[in-house]
């Protein structure tokens, strides 16, 4: 099945191989780079067909069918399609994952840019800094979101704590426990995540930016802001589209976190499309894996129409600056 | 002395503020969550915010060996091990080869591997439930084990097919003159001359599956099965009110994070910053 859907290599295309012409293919299986490129690629492309293509090909197939335990799936056509666009909660959860697909990335690589002149600027015991700021990336979202858990905890979390000892005591609240506050306080726990992640992204950049531009830059007696607005953030440009990709993407995705802390509550104030996936597919008792997935194909095309809109306009940006 | 501050002075003062305030807001919960592993929950009760003092080394025998940390742990590690491994050796060969050889479809099969990197996970999910559920690979940690080389091996491909990219070919030519066979150029030189790439990857995969949960929560319920993170959420429901403990468990699944960033930091960043910085 694999070589046909796959048709790995024909002879012509064959890089030429000193002494391959006095070698018999047959005689020599290994020396034979037609049967070697199958080897080595066969495994890869096993895995790639059973444990991602399949699955994504079968959740396509659902979306078009009711899908029932002990039962043949049954054709349904677009309905799923169209009790989606009247879904509430669909749209709601839309909105949540947007707004923090399109925040987090800006507040991320803003603050990231700071941390990292910070550093640039070799400013004393840079080298633990880096370390502090770099740290909560490494930690899995269950224990990221159990800590902050706590921290917004409102008898005796630290936020509210902070805020009671700087005699802010009427700011204190549930973070997590109210509509209007609780997006924003999980988009504070992404941000807290990444933002060292980025920052170290942004100082490998600007280090390595040529010291002569810099250098003239001086010269021409450049005060700092300057500096940074007109000097270094056009050469890092391409870096700092590249990190609003990447977060965009993995905001997309989240599910982990607001699974460990809200479960999407409260009034789905925090749903996120994976969330609401997970839910519909593995907790409601509707038992039809067919709607939750045309939920995910959905998604899918709007994941994928944003990451290709994004590309193509920062790539034609870049284009027109040359 | 009672001077006014200077222009400069304020910047500096307030670029100070910056830092310490930044600090504190990244590196405070962290401390907090250490120094909460080493009291007892009554002791957190009185004083959530006081220093560790006895310090108390015994809870985290006691989350391992009551609480069933150790399984989870085990069970973790096996999976994550065994993962890493396939993953390296498939990887490896797979990158090598799209470095290496010019063959037909090259580009479509480059193209569906890396494009997975930016699927959401919700479009793999369903289905992969289903058919791990008819493969007979759903609760089995053999199962988990396959999802995790699958989610992982397009940014392994990815990273090392850039560094197989830049040997030079002059070294195969030698090695083909040498009568080397395909495998032992592979696995003779492309592999040992990777090795830093190749310890990144090792790195950055260890990390990011150690810490994954999304997949694991799917396709495991059964508790022997259950990897560090699942094990980490159902101490959380059951003992929801045994702060101290739970920190601990949270401190057990921290550790060996933070020692594989201790030891391998450079590898580390440059495996997770591979691909964003151009």
């Amino acid at each position: 099945m694999w070589r046909r859907r796959y048709p790995v290599t024909t002879s012509q295309d064959m890089r030429a191989i000193p002494g391959e012409a006095d070698v018999s293919g047959k005689a020599h299986d290994h020396a034979n780079p037609r049967g070697a490129i199958a080897i080595f690629l066969l495994p890869a492309l096993a895995v790639y067909a059973a444990f991602t293509a399949l699955p994504v090909a079968r959740t396509f197939y659902n979306s078009v069918h009711l899908i029932v335990p002990n039962r043949e799936s049954e054709w349904v056509g677009f309905t799923h399609y169209i009790e989606l666009w009247t879904d509430r909660i669909f749209w709601k959860a839309v909105w949540n994952t947007l707004t923090w697909a399109f925040a987090a990335p800006l507040l991320e690589v803003t603050i990231a840019i700071l941390l990292a002149l910070c550093l640039y600027a070799r400013v004393p015991f840079s080298r633990f800094l880096r370390i502090a700021w770099f740290t909560p990336v490494l930690m899995s979202y269950v224990v990221v979101g159990i800590l902050w858990m706590w921290i917004y905890n409102y008898e005796w979390g630290a936020l509210n704590e902070f805020l009671r000892w700087i005699g802010l005591a009427s700011w204190a609240q549930p973070w997590l426990g109210h509509p209007d506050t609780a997006l924003a306080s999980l988009i504070a726990v992404t941000t807290w995540m990444w933002t060292g992640f980025n920052m170290v992204v942004i100082l490998a950049a600007m280090s390595s930016l040529p010291s002569e531009v810099l250098e003239a830059a001086e010269l021409d007696n450049c005060g700092w802001f300057a500096k940074l607005w007109y000097v270094i953030l056009p050469l890092i440009r391409p870096t700092l589209l590249n990190l609003l990709v990447l977060s965009f993407i993995g905001k997309m995705k989240i599910f982990d976190l607001v699974w460990v802390t809200t479960q999407g509550n409260p009034l789905w104030a925090t749903e996120t499309v994976s969330t609401y996936v997970y839910k519909r597919a593995f907790q409601w008792s509707t038992f039809d894996l067919g709607y939750p997935s045309t939920i995910a194909v959905i998604w899918f095309v709007i994941v994928m129409a944003g990451v290709l809109g994004l590309t193509a306009l920062l790539r034609q940006k870049e284009r027109l600056e040359y | 002395m009672a001077r006014v501050l200077s222009a400069s002075g304020l910047r500096v003062a307030a670029l100070i503020l910056f830092i310490a305030l930044y600090t504190v807001y990244s590196a405070g919960p962290f401390a907090w969550v250490a120094m909460m592993s080493l009291r007892t929950t009554s002791e957190i009760a009185a004083d959530p915010y006081a220093l560790p003092w006895p310090l108390h080394f015994e809870k985290f025998a006691s989350a391992w060996f009551d609480s069933n940390y150790d399984t989870y742990f085990f069970n973790s590690v096996t999976i994550v091990v065994a993962a890493v491994a396939i993953l390296t050796v498939v990887g490896g060969m797979a990158a090598h080869c799209f470095a290496r050889y010019r063959f037909r479809y090259k580009g479509v099969l480059y193209f569906l591997i890396f494009s997975t990197i930016i699927f959401p996970p919700q479009v793999t999910v369903i289905g992969l439930f289903q058919i791990m559920v008819e493969y007979g690979l759903y609760n089995s940690r053999v199962g988990l084990v396959m999802v995790y080389v699958a989610i992982q091996l397009p940014i392994t491909i990815y990273i090392l097919e850039s560094f197989f990219a830049r040997i030079p070919s002059d070294l195969f030519d030698a090695a083909r003159m040498d009568g080397y066979s395909e495998w032992e150029i592979f696995w003779r030189i492309s592999f040992p001359v990777a090795l830093p790439a190749i310890s990144t990857t090792i790195i950055l995969n260890t990390i990011l599956l150690w810490n994954e949960f999304l997949y694991a929560v799917v396709l495991i319920t059964e508790d022997d099965k259950r990897t560090l993170p699942l094990g980490v959420l159902r101490f959380l429901g059951d003992q929801l009110e045994d702060v101290g403990m739970i920190a601990t468990g949270l401190m057990i699944a921290i550790v060996p994070v933070v020692l594989i960033y201790v030891f391998f930091s450079e590898r580390l960043i440059q495996g997770m910053t591979a691909g964003a910085v151009k």
